[in-house]
C-alpha cells in the first residue's frame, strides 16, 4: 500500500471493515493515512480478521476503538476484558486506544448499546475510578468518545460537555470528539453544537470522528449509514482549525459504500482540513 | 440499598431488554420530538435488531432454511428471553440451536443440528490455527503405542441428521428443503491447519469413532482396536487424511 498518497499533512483515516479487506490487501494507492479497528472484533479472534489487521498494520498506523468497555458501568470492566485488550494492544501497537463514555448494561446482561450516563458527580466518580483502573492496567492513556443520545436523565446536574471535560481532567484520559455525535445530540436535546465543541480544550482532543446520521422525522439517529452531512462538515471545519494535527476518522458501519465511496469522504475531510489550516495561518 | 447511579443503570438495562420500567421512563426526557416513553423505545427497539443481526451472521443457513419471517421472529423472542453475558456480540447465541430445535423441530427436525454446526464453525473460524506435523514427520514418529496430540483448531461433531450437505448448499429456501436428504446420522470434522480458512469433512461412523478415541488421548493401537470393522485400508485412509489435514501437532 502507498501510505499517505496525496493526503498531505492531514491525518485522515477510515474505519477498517471486512467489506474492504480484499481491496486493502491489494495495496491500493490511497490518501487514507490510518485505520481504526473495532477492538472486540479482534480481541477474541485468531482467524482471518486478525490476519488482515496485522497485514494492514504493517503498512499503516492503526487505532483500536472499543464498544464494550462500559467505562461508566457501576460494575467496572468485565473480568477478562482488559487482559484480552492488553494482549491485542501488544500485538498491534495502536496509535490510540479508545472507547465510549457510556455504559453497556450489566455483566450478566449486556445490551451491546452505548447507553448515556446521567451527568452527575456520582457518575464522574465512577468513570474516573474505572478509567484509572483501565489506564493503570494497560499502562497507557485511553480516549473516551462522546455518544449520541435520544434521551437525557432528569437527574443530570451539568451539561454533557462539562461532564466530559471533568472526566478527562480528573482521570487524566483524553477525548475522542465525535463531531457527528455532538450534532445529533445537539439537535435532539436543543443545545448549541458550537458551544459544546468550543468548551472542549484542545489538549484533551486525541482524535475526531465524522459519520452520518439518519433523520427519523422525530429525532436524529446515529446510524453511521451515510456520509457526514453539511452541518457536520461545518462543525468539523470549526474544530480542525484548532487541532490541525489530530487524527480524523470517517466512520461508516451500515450500508457501507465501496472503497472509492469511502475514500471520497476521506478526501473531503483532507480538503476541508487544508482549507481550515490555510485560513488559520 | 443501590446508589442512584446503580439503580438507574439497572432500570435502564431492564427497560431495554424487557418491558420499559415506568419509574425509569418518568426519570428521563425524550430527545427531539420524542416523549420519554418513545425515547426509551428507541433503545428498546434497537436491542432486538442488534441481537438479530448478530444471530443472522452466525446462523445463516438456519435463516435460509426457516425463511425471514420465522427466523427473525425467533431471533426477537430469543433476544428478549436470553440476555447476552459476553462483551463480544459474536459470542451471542450459544443456546440458539437448542431454542430453534424446540421451536421448529417438528417441521424441521434437523434445525438444532444445523444450528450447532454453524455455531461450531464460528468458533473454529476465530480459533488460532495450529502448525500440524508434516506427513513424513508424522509417519516417521508414529508407533503402535504412540499418543497423538491434536491441534486445537478442530472439532469433531456428531449429528442425528445429515446437516453438513445442507449447510454447504447456498440455495433458496424451498429448493434447499425439497432437495435436502437430511435423514440419518452424520459425523463431520471442522478444522483449519496453518491457514485461516475453515475446512470440513464428513466422516464415517467408524472413522469418527477412531478419531474420537485418538483425540481423547488413547494410544494408537488401543484406539484402533476399539473400533469394530476398521480394516487395514480404512486405517490407511484415515491416517492419510489426518496427516494431510495437519491435525496432529505432536506425537508422544
Amino acid at each position: 500500500m502507498k501510505a499517505g498518497a496525496d493526503g498531505g499533512d492531514a491525518m485522515v483515516g477510515v474505519g477498517l471493515r471486512s467489506a474492504h479487506f480484499s481491496r486493502l490487501l491489494a495495496r491500493p494507492r490511497t490518501p487514507v493515512r490510518w485505520f481504526e479497528a473495532i477492538s472486540e472484533n479482534y480481541m477474541d479472534s485468531q482467524g482471518r480478521p486478525l490476519e488482515v489487521l496485522k497485514a494492514i498494520r504493517a503498512d499503516y498506523p492503526v487505532a483500536l476503538h472499543g464498544v464494550s468497555l462500559s467505562i461508566g458501568g457501576v460494575e467496572g470492566p468485565r473480568p477478562g476484558y482488559l487482559e484480552r485488550l492488553k494482549r491485542l494492544i501488544a500485538e498491534i501497537d495502536p496509535l490510540v486506544v479508545s472507547d465510549h463514555l457510556c455504559f453497556t448494561g450489566a455483566h450478566a446482561s449486556s445490551v451491546h448499546d452505548l447507553l448515556p450516563l446521567p451527568y452527575t458527580e456520582e457518575a464522574i466518580r465512577t468513570v474516573v475510578a474505572n478509567v484509572s483502573r483501565v489506564q493503570d492496567f494497560l499502562g497507557r492513556p485511553i480516549a473516551l468518545e462522546n455518544v449520541s443520545s435520544y434521551l437525557t436523565h432528569k437527574s443530570s446536574e451539568m451539561k454533557e460537555e462539562e461532564f466530559l471535560v471533568a472526566i478527562a481532567r480528573r482521570a487524566g484520559c483524553r477525548i475522542l470528539l465525535d463531531v457527528n455525535n455532538v450534532y445529533v445530540s445537539a439537535m435532539n436535546h436543543g443545545f448549541k453544537a458550537e458551544e459544546y465543541l468550543d468548551a472542549i480544550p484542545n489538549e484533551f482532543i486525541a482524535q475526531l470522528h465524522l459519520g452520518g446520521y439518519s433523520d427519523m422525522g422525530t429525532f436524529l439517529f446515529d446510524t453511521h449509514s451515510r456520509a457526514p452531512t453539511d452541518p457536520v462538515w461545518e462543525l468539523y471545519r470549526r474544530v480542525i482549525r484548532r487541532v490541525p494535527r489530530v487524527p480524523v476518522l470517517i466512520e461508516w458501519d451500515e450500508a457501507i459504500p465501496d472503497w472509492s465511496g469511502l475514500e471520497a469522504e476521506a478526501v473531503k475531510a483532507i480538503r476541508i482540513a487544508r482549507e481550515a489550516h490555510a485560513v488559520a495561518s | 440499598m443501590p446508589s442512584p447511579l446503580e439503580a438507574l443503570q439497572k432500570a435502564f438495562t431492564a427497560s431495554v431488554i424487557g418491558d420499559a420500567d415506568p419509574g425509569f421512563v418518568a426519570a428521563v426526557e425524550g430527545g427531539g420530538k420524542l416523549t420519554s416513553a418513545e425515547a426509551v423505545e428507541v433503545y428498546r427497539n434497537a436491542y432486538p435488531a442488534r441481537m438479530t443481526e448478530a444471530l443472522g451472521e452466525t446462523f445463516e443457513a438456519c435463516w435460509r432454511v426457516l425463511g425471514d419471517e420465522d427466523f427473525l421472529e425467533a431471533c426477537r423472542v430469543y433476544a428478549r428471553s436470553t440476555p447476552s453475558a459476553s462483551y463480544n456480540l459474536s459470542d451471542y447465541g450459544s443456546s440458539f440451536p437448542e431454542y430453534l430445535k424446540e421451536r421448529f423441530g417438528g417441521d424441521a427436525p434437523f434445525i438444532g443440528d444445523l444450528g450447532r454446526l454453524e455455531w461450531e464453525f464460528k468458533n473454529i473460524f476465530h480459533a488460532e490455527p495450529h502448525a500440524g506435523l508434516a506427513p513424513p514427520v508424522l509417519s516417521a514418529a508414529v508407533k503402535g503405542n504412540s499418543v497423538l496430540v491434536f491441534g486445537a483448531a478442530a472439532v469433531l461433531l456428531s449429528f442425528d441428521h445429515k446437516v453438513h450437505d445442507l449447510w454447504k448448499r447456498d440455495r433458496d429456501n424451498s429448493a434447499l428443503l425439497e432437495r435436502a436428504d437430511w435423514e440419518g446420522a452424520q459425523h463431520a470434522l471442522l478444522y483449519k491447519n496453518e491457514g485461516s480458512a475453515v475446512l470440513s469433512r464428513v466422516l464415517s461412523a467408524r472413522d469418527a469413532a477412531a478419531l474420537n478415541f485418538l483425540r481423547e488421548g488413547r494410544p494408537l493401537g488401543e484406539a484402533l482396536a476399539a473400533v469394530e470393522g476398521l480394516d487395514e485400508e480404512a486405517v490407511h485412509d484415515l491416517f492419510s487424511f489426518i496427516a494431510a489435514a495437519g491435525l496432529v501437532t505432536e506425537v508422544r
